[in-house]
């Protein structure tokens, strides 16, 4: 057996703990059975007690298999131990959570029983993969989570605990919704979907969705257990997620009326009716659309790393070492995953202005958008520099500030293109205001980092 | 066994190793002593490839740390100044896992470790859960997690910690009979005193240096200690006379260098009786590691 997950059993799976989840569900589902209504009718509650199990403490026990190795100083042997990353993985998502998934087991039988009854053995099966990947999810987002969240270092593992287990909950709820949604778009008559150019049927599109983003969810735990293990990842399976991603957020262009491949049925109404009027009336290139639906996701990816990751002060300047001796490969290699997600939305962004060259105005607002996320990134790795991991939190309330709280204060100067990117009237001057302050932070951030760097 | 080059490792704002050149000799206990601060859990974590350097390298066994980290750990043991155990697990729990692993199969892993808790003395503890055992039991326990593999190298931080004296002798103890099985052994601390007994060798970090550029041999070599059971006169002289260099001299004793083997020394021994010197001891001398140490870090009494 996996060595983790036996030592995750005997520490989480004592008998004495699964006789009793066993015993009060059970007690639970008696009350339920002569409770017809309300909260304890029994499939209702075991569906409550199945998010209870696999997701909410699910998704804690998953975060402390990592945080509370570091908390009790027993990190550094499993660092040291023969055991694979795959194997670390595996065994402690699944091990750590072993007294969760025993009572989400449990409550499992009692939510698709009904659904067997009225909708077939089918539907229960497919309703059962989709809650038992949801747990499974949302497990590995929240144990991603800790592994990201340990290079921060934060010193407060309660706080880094409630983070990782919020990402992981919020995860299973985009993951449910996202399902739930199925049925409202068949009650409105929408029964597909279209994805570059082709119909899918709702529901096996948003399956395999779903499934897909679960492989990358483990595949990124497998990622940050390697790097914790002393594995040299390199940036490739980073750039593949990035093209995953992008690829598939720019396949939805036909919500946009836009046609490219294929021929998906016509909308008279509704977004894509609309979305096909402002396109024709700017005469923006139906390539174009894609291409900014993935560049705003490999924006939100930009951001989302440079929130996450580290920005160690002494790894940016040995990465600038590299850089100035030439060596860009090893630089590459070595780059943080935010590094990677600036340079692939900068190359969108550019490719985007030059396609909507024809249309000045959302070309420059494009330019403006990229130098002000140079701005952005800079004051997330300013905040780090100055302020610890606590930095970030305070690099997102400068952020809150540049793009809540002053624009409404210049709003009446009318000088709101100096801080945010849009429809500006003096788009050229947004530009140029996005650059300068984006060029400026990075001449501040080289500044920080050659002051600090230790004399021999 | 282990040979670190040009070695240099930053904290934000502070470089806590400077281009550190060392070799580290097999089966040997080398003793990595300085300051508290001077950099020795740093150099320890780099020759445990737990962290990466900024520049230079560690090569373990011919391994580079930065290559191939899996393959050292493989053969190594550390044991950090503060460690942890899994509280809630027996000895035998606890012991199993590590040996598991370590990558040793569930067929030999029962073996394994009944042999490491026998090793540190904690072989009818076995069912005791660790959370339940004394400081110094534990400490056994944690360095019988680190040996449980019988790894080539094992790197102690601050290991004596916070044990009694017999515990500390029990450790001493322990430390000879795995170098003497061929482990190599660093051993970091600040505390000079529970060095002396077991270390063959000793490096000075001090301020992200090593104090004189390189390890300095405590045992062994041509050293030899001679005293007399009464003063008597001319002994330096006696000593010069036949070969050996007298390093230190006093009425009734003197250290000396004596070059040759086993029989220069019977010989000059012989000389010293047959002369009528009262000898009372004639023995390798053992530098004294504080002296040493003080010697090399001045400034810092």
């Amino acid at each position: 057996m996996n060595p983790e997950l036996q030592r995750n059993l005997w520490l989480e799976a004592s008998p004495f703990r699964l006789a009793l989840i066993a015993g009060l569900l059970l007690l639970v589902f008696a009350a339920g059975s002569v409770a017809t209504t309300g909260l304890m009718n029994t499939p209702r509650a075991a569906l409550g007690l199945y998010w209870f199990f696999a997701v909410l403490w699910g998704t804690r026990s998953a975060a402390l298999s990592v945080v509370v190795e570091i908390r009790e100083r027993t990190w550094d042997s499993q660092k040291l131990s023969s055991i694979g990353p795959w194997t670390m993985v595996w065994g402690k998502l699944f091990g750590a959570t072993a007294a969760n998934w025993f009572g989400a087991l449990v409550c499992l039988p009692f939510i698709l029983w009904p659904v067997w009854h009225d909708d077939g053995a089918g539907a229960a099966l497919l309703y059962g993969v989709i809650l038992l990947s949801l747990g499974v999810f949302a497990q590995a987002v929240a144990l991603l989570s800790s592994l990201v969240l340990i290079h921060r270092q934060t010193g407060n593992w309660r706080l880094d605990m409630f983070l990782c287990q919020v990402a992981g909950i919020g995860a299973a709820f985009a993951y449910y919704s996202l399902w739930s949604s199925i049925r409202a778009f068949r009650e409105s008559g929408t029964t597909t979907l279209a994805w570059w150019g082709h119909d899918f049927t709702l529901g096996s599109f948003h399956l395999v969705s779903l499934l897909l983003f679960l492989g990358w969810a483990l595949i990124g735990c497998w990622r940050a257990m390697r790097s914790e293990l002393r594995f040299a990842n390199g940036p490739y399976v980073w750039l593949a997620y990035l093209a995953y991603v992008a690829v598939y957020a720019a396949g939805f262009y036909a919500v946009f009326g836009v046609e490219i491949l294929g021929n998906p049925s016509a909308a008279t109404h509704g977004l894509r009716a609309t979305g096909a009027r402002l396109i024709d009336e700017n005469h923006i290139p139906p390539i174009s659309v894609p291409l900014a639906l993935a560049g705003l996701i490999l924006m939100g990816s930009v951001y989302g790393m440079a929130f996450l990751e580290a920005k160690d002060p002494v790894r940016l300047r040995w990465l600038g070492d590299q850089i100035r001796t030439g060596r860009w490969y090893s630089a590459f290699l070595a780059a943080e995953c935010w590094m990677l997600s600036y340079a692939a939305t900068l190359i969108a962004g550019l490719a985007l202005a030059i396609l909507w060259a024809g249309t000045p105005a959302a070309a420059l607002a494009v330019l403006a958008m990229l130098g002000f996320m140079t701005r952005d990134i800079c004051i997330f790795l300013l905040g780090r520099m100055f302020g610890g991991p606590k930095g970030d939190f305070g690099a997102l309330g400068i952020l809150a500030a540049l793009y809540l709280l002053l624009p409404t204060l210049l709003r009446h100067a009318h000088a709101t293109f100096l801080l945010i990117p849009g429809p500006h009237t003096d788009s050229l001057l947004s530009v140029m205001a996005a650059w300068a302050q984006g060029l400026g932070f990075c001449y501040w951030v080289a500044r920080v980092i050659r002051d600090r760097a230790p004399r021999s | 066994m282990i040979e670190i080059r040009d070695l240099v490792f930053d904290y934000p704002g502070h470089r806590a190793l400077h281009g550190v050149n060392l070799s580290i000799a097999a089966s040997a206990i080398t003793a990595l002593v300085g300051p508290n601060g001077a950099g020795k859990t740093t150099l320890l974590r780099l020759m445990a490839a737990l962290e990466t350097p900024y520049d230079g390298r560690v090569t373990i066994g011919g391994l580079d740390t930065r290559e191939q980290p899996r393959a050292i750990h493989e053969q190594l043991g550390y044991l950090p100044d503060f460690f942890g155990l899994y509280d809630a697990l027996t000895v035998r729990r606890c012991l199993f896992y590590a040996a598991r692993s370590h990558g040793i199969g569930p067929g030999e892993a029962k073996g394994a470790a009944e042999a490491a808790a026998s090793r540190v003395g904690i072989a009818e503890r076995m069912e005791q859960p660790a959370g339940a055992l004394s400081r110094g039991l534990r400490q056994r326990l944690a360095i019988a997690q680190a040996i449980v593999h019988r790894p080539k190298v094992l790197l102690l931080d601050e290991p004596a910690a916070g044990l009694d004296p017999q515990a500390r002798r029990d450790l001493s103890r322990l430390l000879l009979e795995l170098r003497d099985d061929g482990m190599t052994l660093v051993v970091s601390s600040h505390i000079l005193a529970e060095l002396e007994d077991y270390s063959d060798r000793m490096v000075i970090v001090d301020n992200g240096r090593i104090a004189g550029g390189e390890s300095i041999a405590l045992k062994g070599g041509n050293r030899l200690r001679v005293t007399l059971a009464q003063a008597k006169e001319g002994l330096a002289d006696f000593l010069k006379a036949h070969g050996a260099e007298v390093l230190e001299t006093g009425p009734d004793r003197a250290v000396v260098a004596l070059a040759g083997e086993a029989d220069a020394r019977a010989a000059l021994l012989a000389a010293l009786i047959a002369a009528g010197y009262p000898v009372s001891e004639f023995a390798q001398d053992t530098q004294a590691l504080e002296k040493v140490y003080f010697a090399r870090v001045r400034g810092r009494p």
